[in-house]
């Protein structure tokens, strides 16, 4: 029998706050994340809204303050993703405790964070430096700054982690398969401990304007905190996020052997491809049934041990269908008894980084038997009124297994069971 | 490697040197370079005016000429080179083992082309002018999506980026996903077509290319003295990996075993690796330790060796460092000599190139090799290629931010 894998340290910085406490406080209180975009002018832009995280000044309880996690010179050499990153992996690490300085301790630990994007904001003003002022005027630190897996490098050199590095770059799914990656490595033996999620900061005009080309966002712009409303009749979009997740991930016996507190297990992952559509799922949702299927499966679970779901649901009025067609295919009869929520109702779409911050959400609700609200959820779509969706306030609910879905742009998929200790 | 045994059964390229598998290796082995002037921009100006492009490419054998122009150019490249190698490995997709047959392929910076051209549209006319094929049409998991719909594989679909060491992730990840039985099948590797004026401008403002705009064919030169930076180049290696009784079951060809994977971080610097290679060398050291096999017996080493001052230096330290006085007995090329930096791409064509040369037990040459630096004294098979006997073969790439992979091939027993 093996060890149980277990989170052991968390850290997010999400539109609703920085540090794991602010946020899942806030996120129960029914509180916004989504506001006005103030970060650049957007007078002529169709998108004015989006799930910016907030910044010390506006917001002194627990706003972003860049000059807690690294210097201004120094932050000139890296994008706001992998500044998020370092930021929520020394809060997950401090809490795991694990800063280790053996050769071989550093050599068994694993840096895997996900990015859907990747620096695009800093690709977006080169590209404006290059055309406008030439290319003599590019920042030496263009191209790292920009790569995806810089995230990833930049916490393993921050903490000498020589283990393997990783960054899946799978759109909206790429926060969950980060995880799965670092599950497997440490059950291959190639890491011990594996720090695990995503990163996304790419709130920028282009990023906003192809979204909105492909009629993906919601033009909801008067009022923002109304604009994300997943499996709500008049839900029109995602709305865009930003922030990392990370979760520091190791065996319970690893875990017991150095003193750590097991938080939560990692006890199912399964991943699949819908083999479809380039932006939308199929009808009968078999392609991410499959993922939540095999996911059951490594836990050695039932469909109906499941308490509560942490839905992908990005409120965009076909994907959010898509995904109940899942649910209802891998599910069946037992789907109607699980309580659903849809806590990007709340933050944005984080698209990379969405799954870390969800899969710390499903461990706390695990953790603490609380469900998180699905805000704007005042009409579910008429066929939806069998099943149970937490709606306006957060909820007790006893939990001992939930499940947290990550779909992403190419039909890809991934779902994770987090388990009560 | 623990689990099920793994197999290569198909294998696709578009490189520098040739838009097949049989095109791209008679050049290698021929000792051809594919890089020259940049044609396909106005490069007046810049540092650097020469790269690795890709020539006469049609992506009509492989995909509607219709729905190819909503992908950018690294997507079509990958599509090409998929579809090779899913054709090579004689593999049909049916109801019962489509959910045996996953995807994995990346790039390390994605589609810089459309990036481009769609900021300057938004400039020049607003953001109505963007296309909404631009973000389906130009994110990194592009490749991956679009070849499981094509053939309808719909097993594990992903796309792993850590800049150089990109296709050899995205091989080693597909390889345990096999092993560990979650497919039967994995298509993988990467591609790349970041030679745009961006690019060109972000990796020359970062000092990493070649200047040597005067002979751009010499100006990719491993291990030589004169070496100044690497040659930024496009395309594409995507193989089939199989499991071993499945592929035998159905009578494919099987090219090699892969028999290691090993990955490890420099947790050093964003763009340079440490002097003594100790990143490089833990990377080699766990793959021939999950391959099992004693470091006497690798034959041959397909290096990332990129032309690079510190990088070729430091993984020549790690060579010796891991083989020891094996090292001298090992033959060691650089075939980015020939079609230089293919960043994402490039762990899967040297991969690919690491299969060939088992199969035709030729290790490829490093071409430019005529001087060779103080402290790079290893057995580097200067400017021809080599008929020798090789077993084994290791294939090695490190990206920036300090990302290692390396896979060993062994020629099936």
């Amino acid at each position: 029998m093996q060890s149980p894998l277990v989170i052991t340290g968390m850290g997010m910085i999400s539109p609703l706050g920085c540090g794991v406490k602010a946020s899942w406080e806030r996120l129960l209180a029914g509180r916004s994340g989504i506001s006005p975009i103030t970060r650049f002018d957007t007078a002529d832009l169709p998108i004015k809204v989006a799930g910016s995280v907030p910044d010390i000044e506006s917001d002194p309880g627990a706003g972003f303050d860049p000059d807690r996690v690294l210097d201004a010179k120094e932050r000139r050499k890296l994008e706001l993703f992998s500044l998020y990153a370092m930021a929520a992996a020394e809060e997950a690490l401090s809490q795991a405790d694990w800063f280790p300085t053996s050769d071989a301790e550093r050599e068994a630990t694993a840096t895997i964070v996900g990015s859907g994007i990747g620096g695009f904001p800093t690709i977006t003003q080169a590209q404006t430096t290059l055309t406008s002022r030439g290319h003599r005027r590019l920042s030496p630190f263009t191209v790292p700054a920009f790569l995806a897996n810089l995230a990833a490098g930049n916490v393993s050199i921050r903490y000498g982690f020589r283990g393997p590095l990783g960054c899946p770059v799978t759109a909206c799914a790429a926060g969950v398969q980060a995880i799965g990656d670092g599950m497997r490595l440490i059950r291959s033996g190639e890491a011990d401990v594996a720090l695990v999620g995503g990163a996304e900061a790419c709130i920028d005009p282009l990023s906003l304007a192809s979204f909105h080309a492909m009629k993906a966002l919601s033009p909801e712009q008067d009022d923002p905190t109304k604009a994300s409303r997943p499996f709500d009749q008049a839900r029109n979009g995602f709305v865009m996020g930003e922030g990392a997740g990370l979760m520091v991930i190791e065996s319970l016996a690893h875990a017991e052997a150095r003193g750590a507190t097991p938080l939560a297990i990692l006890s199912g992952y399964g991943t699949s491809s819908d083999a479809h559509h380039i932006t939308a799922g199929p009808e009968d949702g078999a392609g991410a049934a499959a993922a939540i299927r095999s996911a059951l499966k490594m836990a050695g679970l039932s469909p109906e041990a499941i308490d509560h779901i942490n839905a992908h649901a990005t409120s965009t009025p076909v994907g959010d269908r898509a995904e109940i067609a899942s649910l209802r295919n891998a599910f069946g009869d037992a789907l109607p008894g699980i309580p659903i929520s849809a806590t990007k109702s709340a933050t944005g779409h984080l698209l990379g980084a969405a799954g870390g911050v969800e899969s710390i959400f499903s461990a706390l609700s695990a953790m603490h038997d609380r469900l998180p609200p699905t805000l704007n959820l005042e009409h579910v779509d008429d066929d939806l009124h069998d099943l149970e969706f937490v709606a306006s306030s957060a909820r007790e609910h006893r939990s001992q297994h939930v499940l947290c879905n990550g779909f992403g742009f190419g039909g890809v998929n991934a779902a994770l069971i987090v388990s009560k200790v | 490697m623990p689990g099920r045994r793994v197999v290569v059964t198909g294998v696709g390229l578009v490189t520098p040197v040739g838009n097949t598998v049989k095109e791209s290796w008679n050049n290698i082995v021929a000792g051809k370079s594919g890089i020259a002037n940049i044609e396909h921009f106005d490069t007046s100006g810049f540092n650097t005016r020469f790269g690795g492009a890709v020539k006469d490419f049609d992506i009509s054998p492989y995909l509607n000429p219709k729905e190819a122009r909503k992908m950018d150019v690294f997507i079509q490249y990958g599509i090409a080179a998929g579809v090779q190698a899913i054709e090579d490995a004689g593999l049909e997709c049916t109801e019962e083992n489509s959910g045996r047959i996953g995807v994995a392929i990346g790039s390390g910076i994605g589609g810089l082309p459309m990036i481009e051209h769609n900021h300057n549209a938004m400039n020049r006319g607003g953001p109505r002018r963007i296309s909404p094929f631009f973000v389906p049409g130009s994110i990194i998991n592009m490749i991956s999506g679009n070849l499981a719909i094509q053939y309808g594989f719909r097993g594990p679909n992903i796309a792993i980026t850590t800049a150089c060491t990109t296709g050899t992730h995205n091989i080693g990840y597909s390889a345990r996903t096999i092993a560990y039985g979650d497919a039967d099948v994995m298509l993988c590797g990467g591609a790349e077509m970041a030679s745009t004026p961006l690019g060109l401008g972000g990796f020359s403002a970062a000092r990493a290319l070649s200047t040597r705009n005067e002979d751009p064919a010499a100006a990719s030169r491993p291990w030589d003295r004169g070496r100044d930076g690497f040659v930024l180049s496009d395309g594409a290696g995507v193989l089939v990996l199989e499991e071993y009784e499945h592929a035998k079951n159905r009578g494919a060809p099987i090219y090699a075993e892969l028999s290691g994977f090993g990955m490890s971080d420099d947790a050093h610097h964003m763009t340079a690796p440490p002097e003594d290679g100790s990143g490089a060398a833990l990377s080699m050291k766990n793959a021939l330790s999950d391959a099992g096999i004693d470091t006497s017996a690798v034959d041959y080493i397909n290096a990332h060796g990129t032309s690079t001052q510190a990088g070729d230096l430091a993984e020549s330290r790690a060579i010796k460092k891991v083989l020891s006085e094996h090292a001298d007995a090992v033959a060691v090329s650089s075939t980015k000599s020939m079609i230089g930096h293919l960043l994402g791409a490039a762990g899967a064509v040297e991969a690919i190139f690491s299969v060939l040369a088992i199969r035709d037990q030729i290790a490829p040459p490093t071409i430019n090799l005529d001087d060779p630096d103080d402290g790079c004294d290893l057995d580097y098979v200067p400017h021809t290629a080599r008929e020798m006997t090789i077993d084994v073969s290791l294939s090695n790439s490190f990206g920036f931010g300090g990302t290692n992979g390396s896979l060993v091939f062994s020629r099936l027993k």
